[in-house]
């Protein structure tokens, strides 16, 4: 059911398949992938290496285009959108976390966060601030920090600071805590979740750990690209 | 080996853009220095040729017969290398007539010159006109016939001697004898040659005819004793010879040696019976001199560019690094032994070279044909410069890939001990090499400047440049240093000005473009380096080739004149109102006429031009460097301030103890009496160079001052400048004053006649071989760069495109760094361009006549080099925005 005021949900793959490589060498990643996802929701993707976790991340958020199928976001295809409008999507509706932090290197991690206020929003004066987003996620004191110059916890919580300043309507997370020690990485989680009860946007999270993804309302198993069970859970406030 | 030979060629094919990317840079850097190589060989080869053929008469060996002149002369041409040898004698004659239709004519003493009929076979001492040479007749010079009025079927009457029986002679031909002075220049093979002054009169006898009619009634000159020159004191007999050309090939210095070897071995075939003076080694020795100058410029020039280009086969290595590491250090990981990755290196280093090798091989061929033609272009040729051009492209793609290899081999061995060792900074670095190099460039160029750059090149069996290899070392360690110093640099100067620029916190486009590009200061330096080195390689060759032609313009008009000079008859100048109608002839700019006479100083008879002053600088171009003590503009003004002002040269200054404001007397003709008169000058400054005047001294004074004293008819010379093609001015000026009976002489036809030290070496070629590589270049510097740094930053950019930022704000990011280096790297190629030439130049000082008052800007060439690279640019910027909409971001954001 939909909660994002239109009819339909905030993002969809229809019958998606999503083929790597070609002729004898092709392998089918997603293979008719039929999946939805509303506003607000917490859903984990739970699956072993190989298994088209990350692709139906890409697919998602517009990164890759599929072989066949449709995606949808706010009910429109994304395939039709023009660049500007994908790019628009991408820049404010579609945030990611991946699993290496992908921070710009050449940007203090204030800076990385202004950038992507920048290129969500386009104005200097945006009601976002950098160093809030950083206070957020509890990196204050290293706001002047080039990425190199951070640990892996600390880069994927300013990766995670950067994708808040898109205000997003949607987080992708790639094995967030897959670089990170399990103590450091139960606390990624524990921010990410925080930070969605504060802003509300929808979270679906890769992961390969069943123990992750336990802690999400839904989550889909995938093996060989198809989805082959989709369980919800209770989850204790 | 097969298995990394097999690697090697699957890991080429695999990535097919960056492979022939790498091809294309290594194949420009090596055509380059292919081109270089190929036209420095040719250019020797030329000037072989030239030598050799500049020499009319190869050999002439003394003997003390006729019967051992026509002995050695037939065991000499059966030596191996010789094309032909021939008895010869040389002899005087007190007297020669004729008894033609007005009456008899005689002429003075004059020289013999005696060979067989058939001498003109192989030699080229003389040409006959007219008719042929045979037994018992005589050919005349055409000077002799002229004064004599005799033709062919004519009879004269030679005089051996005086007091001695004359010799009737039927004249059967009227030959050219322009090579008089070392036909008949004395023989001695322990001095060598001696070019003597010409005999006024030559005539031409049979070999047999002259040994058996004239010779006995003449005194035989002694084998070994030199003649004095300018005077053909008796019968010298000798044998005349010449090498053959095609055993003479190479360089001049190997002709010289094989040269050498063929008359040492003729010799000593002969021991006792004949030495030779050997005018084909004189001409040979003084090329090699030449060759090795011009060696020495091609590689001052040349190599230069060819390293820098061989740096862009290194920028266009590092487009891959980052794969080349992953791979190898998986290789390495998976067991691969520090042997299999350096023969994998070498064997991927082939894989490029030898496509690299044939394209630049086909590139410089191409060039060198373009602009020389086909000639000297063998197969031969063409295997060599491949086999080069591929080792050089080998040499080039191992140097490039060396540094991810041992990046690899060290890492995987010292990875755990590396604490301590990590930022060290490189060898060069401690030792200031950098320093070190500028400081002896300058201490060079100091040492040279104090010795007055005596770039002088000293001919003798063994070819040197007396100085001239230590002062080419002031411009090569200047680009040495200036290399080493930009990269110890590595961008902390871009670094802390764009950093000033981002501010403290970048939040805009600009500020995040500036806090970007200051924070990748040792990639931009990366690029600086090369694209600033590549422009300062065109502009230093640029201004310096443009220096050097513009020199030799000025020389050709310090010969001439103007652009067109009139000589025209004594008196039609004033008479015929020429100059005003020469200045009305279309296409003429500005017009002086000049008397041009002869007046003595003391003993000395000078060259004399009235000029005037206030028109002359209009009419033809003076130069501050004619004069001492003064500009062109000062002498000229102190001409007009004193009527009878004189500008003498130094040696009349220094011989006469001059100085400036004291009376000089000359005497100068009078033209109403034929007599030479006393006429009072000033000093009024020194002069050293000056349109049409010869090399040594001569006089400048007013034209009007000169013609009251001297009662001439008017002046006899009128200098033109054109305003459009001299050669169309010349045409039509002589069209227009045909009637006055003018002689119009341009500087198109100048500049190809005169021959001095700066047209001896070519230049153009080259410079239009290396301009052309210059331009293309930096273009393709420019284009790299780009392309290096979307290959290096994919994965940032592909972050950036996933953040939302458009396309056109993450091309910014690549094309403001690009800017950067353009910007700054044109402020390099502008100190350091400009820097060179001016030690070029200043060393080369000797080899321009007049030394240049300034350098040659040009623009036409600079305004391309920049357009190439801002081109380029621009051309990179659009395929990068292209590029970063197909990047794959799915596939980069998911590497690890």
């Amino acid at each position: 059911m939909s909660t994002n005021g239109r009819n339909g949900p905030l993002a969809a793959l229809e019958g998606v398949r999503v083929v790597h490589g070609r002729g004898e060498a092709a392998v089918a990643a997603l293979d008719g992938v039929d999946f939805e996802i509303d506003s607000g929701d917490r859903v984990a993707v739970l699956g072993r290496s190989g298994s088209g976790k990350t692709t139906l991340l890409h697919v998602l958020g517009g990164l890759i285009r599929p072989t066949a199928g449709k995606v949808l976001w706010q009910g429109r295809p994304l395939s039709s959108l023009d660049e500007a409008a994908r790019t628009g999507a991408l820049a404010k509706g579609i945030s990611f976390v991946f699993q290496s932090a992908n921070l710009l290197p050449h940007f203090t991690a204030v800076e990385n966060v202004a950038f992507a206020i920048h290129a969500a929003h386009g104005r200097a004066d945006s009601p976002l601030h950098p160093d809030a987003l950083l206070a957020l996620v509890g990196l204050s004191s290293k706001t002047e920090n080039l990425p190199s110059e951070l640990s892996g916890g600390e880069a994927q919580r300013v990766a995670l600071a950067r994708s808040l300043a898109q205000q997003p309507l949607l987080l992708l997370c790639d094995e967030p805590t897959g670089h990170l020690d399990s103590d450091t990485g139960e606390r990624v989680l524990d921010l990410i979740d925080a930070l969605r009860e504060e802003t509300g946007f929808a979270l679906l999270i890769a992961t390969h750990d069943s123990d992750v993804a336990a802690r999400f309302d839904r989550t889909l198993e995938l093996h060989d690209g198809r989805i082959v069970q989709e369980q919800r859970h209770e989850v204790l406030a | 080996m097969s298995t990394a030979a097999a690697l090697g060629l699957r890991r080429a094919i695999r990535a097919p853009g960056s492979t022939i990317e790498r091809i294309v840079v290594l194949a420009a850097a090596v055509a380059l220095l292919g081109a270089v190589l190929l036209f420095v060989g040719h250019s020797l080869q030329t000037m072989t040729g030239s030598a050799v053929r500049s020499v009319p008469l190869d050999w002439q060996g003394p003997v003390a017969s006729p019967q051992a002149a026509l002995r050695v002369a037939s065991r000499v041409k059966r030596q191996p290398g010789v094309l032909a040898a021939v008895p010869a004698a040389t002899g005087p004659f007190a007297g020669i007539e004729h008894n033609g239709p007005g009456g008899q004519i005689a002429a003075g003493a004059g020289a013999i010159l005696a060979v067989p009929p058939d001498y003109l076979r192989h030699f080229r001492t003389f040409r006959l006109l007219t008719g042929t040479l045979q037994p018992g007749k005589i050919v005349l010079d055409q000077q002799l016939a002229a004064t004599l009025q005799a033709r062919v079927g004519d009879s004269v009457v030679l005089r051996p001697a005086r007091g001695v029986k004359p010799v009737r002679f039927v004249v059967s031909g009227v030959g050219l004898v322009n090579t008089g002075d070392v036909l008949f220049q004395p023989l001695n093979p322990l001095i060598g040659p001696a070019p003597a002054q010409p005999p006024a009169n030559v005539a031409i006898l049979p070999f047999q005819t002259f040994a058996q009619k004239v010779a006995p009634a003449l005194h035989p000159l002694s084998v070994g004793i030199a003649a004095a020159p300018g005077s053909v004191a008796g019968v010298q007999w000798q044998v005349q010879a010449q090498v053959d050309p095609r055993s003479l090939s190479g360089s001049p210095s190997n002709a010289l040696k094989r040269a050498t070897q063929i008359k040492n071995a003729t010799e000593r075939t002969l021991t006792g019976q004949v030495q030779f003076v050997d005018n084909l080694a004189d001409s040979l020795t003084s090329a090699a001199g030449d060759a090795l100058y011009a060696q020495a410029l091609y590689i001052m020039l040349g190599v230069p560019g060819a390293l820098i280009a061989l740096g862009l086969a290194y920028l266009a290595a590092l487009g891959t690094v980052e794969r080349d590491r992953r791979e190898l250090a998986l290789l390495r990981a998976r067991g691969a032994s520090r042997r299999f990755l350096l023969q994998l290196a070498g064997l991927e280093s082939l894989v490029l070279a030898i496509p690299a090798g044939a394209l630049g091989a086909a590139v410089a061929l191409g060039a060198v044909r373009l602009l020389v033609g086909g000639a000297g272009i063998t197969v031969g040729r063409i295997l060599v410069a491949f086999a080069l051009c591929t080792a050089l492209a080998w040499a080039g793609a191992v140097a490039a890939r060396g540094s991810t290899v041992v990046d690899v081999l060290r890492r995987s061995v010292t990875e755990g001990r590396r604490t301590g060792r990590r930022d060290k900074p490189p060898f060069w670095e401690r030792l200031y090499l950098d320093v070190i190099a500028l400081g002896i460039s300058g201490l060079v160029y100091w040492l040279t400047a104090r010795t007055g750059f005596s770039a002088v090149v000293t001919p003798d069996s063994n070819p040197t440049l007396s100085l001239s290899i230590y002062m080419f070392l002031a411009p090569a360690f200047l680009w040495m240093g200036a290399t080493l110093l930009l990269a110890r640099l590595r961008g902390r100067l871009f670094s802390w000005v764009l950093g000033r620029a981002a501010g403290n916190r970048a939040t805009t486009l600009p500020a995040f473009l500036a806090a970007s590009a200051a924070r990748r200061g040792a990639a931009v330096n990366r690029g600086l380096v090369l694209v600033g080195l590549l422009l300062a390689f065109g502009v230093n060759l640029g201004v310096f080739s443009a220096t050097y032609d513009q020199q030799a313009r000025v020389d050709a008009q310090l010969t001439l004149g103007a652009d067109v000079v009139v000589d025209a008859p004594p008196g039609s100048v004033t008479r015929q109102k020429l100059e005003q109608k020469i200045a009305h002839v279309p296409g003429v700019a500005a017009t002086s006429a000049v008397d041009h006479s002869y007046a003595y100083v003391g003993p000395d008879l000078q060259d004399t031009f009235g000029v005037d002053p206030a028109t002359i600088a209009r009419a033809t171009g003076l130069r501050d460097s004619y004069f001492v003590g003064g500009s062109a503009a000062q002498m000229l003004h102190r001409l007009r301030a004193r009527r009878d002002a004189i500008l003498v040269s130094k040696e009349t200054i220094t011989d006469y103890s001059l100085r400036l404001g004291d009376l000089l007397n000359l005497r100068v003709l009078d033209g109403r009496t034929g007599h030479f008169k006393v006429a009072p000058f000033h000093v009024a400054g020194i002069v050293q160079e000056f349109p049409s005047a010869p090399r040594d001294s001569f006089m400048v004074a007013n034209l009007g001052y000169l013609q009251s004293v001297s009662h001439e008819a008017g002046p006899n010379v009128i200098f033109v400048k054109a305003d459009g093609d001299p050669v169309a001015v010349a045409r039509r000026i002589a069209q227009a004053t045909k009637p006055e009976g003018t002689v119009v002489r341009n500087i198109r036809r100048q500049t190809a006649q005169t021959v001095s030290s700066i047209t001896t070496v070519s230049l153009s070629g080259l410079s239009k071989i290396e301009e052309g590589f210059a331009i293309v270049l930096a273009a393709a510097a420019l284009m790299l760069f780009l392309v290096v740094g979307l290959g290096e930053r994919r994965r940032e950019l592909a972050t950036m495109a996933a953040l939302g930022a458009s396309r056109r704000e993450i091309a910014a990011f690549l094309w403001t760094e690009a800017a950067l280096v353009l910007a700054a790297g044109l402020a390099v190629a502008a100190l350091l361009g400009w820097i060179l030439s001016e030690m070029l130049v200043a060393m080369l000082q000797h080899v321009f006549d007049p030394p240049p008052d300034h350098l040659a800007a040009p623009w036409l060439f600079l305004g391309g080099l920049v357009a190439a690279a801002l081109g380029g640019a621009l051309l990179a910027a659009f395929g990068a925005m292209y590029a970063i909409r197909r990047l794959p971001l799915g596939a980069i954001l998911r590497e690890e």
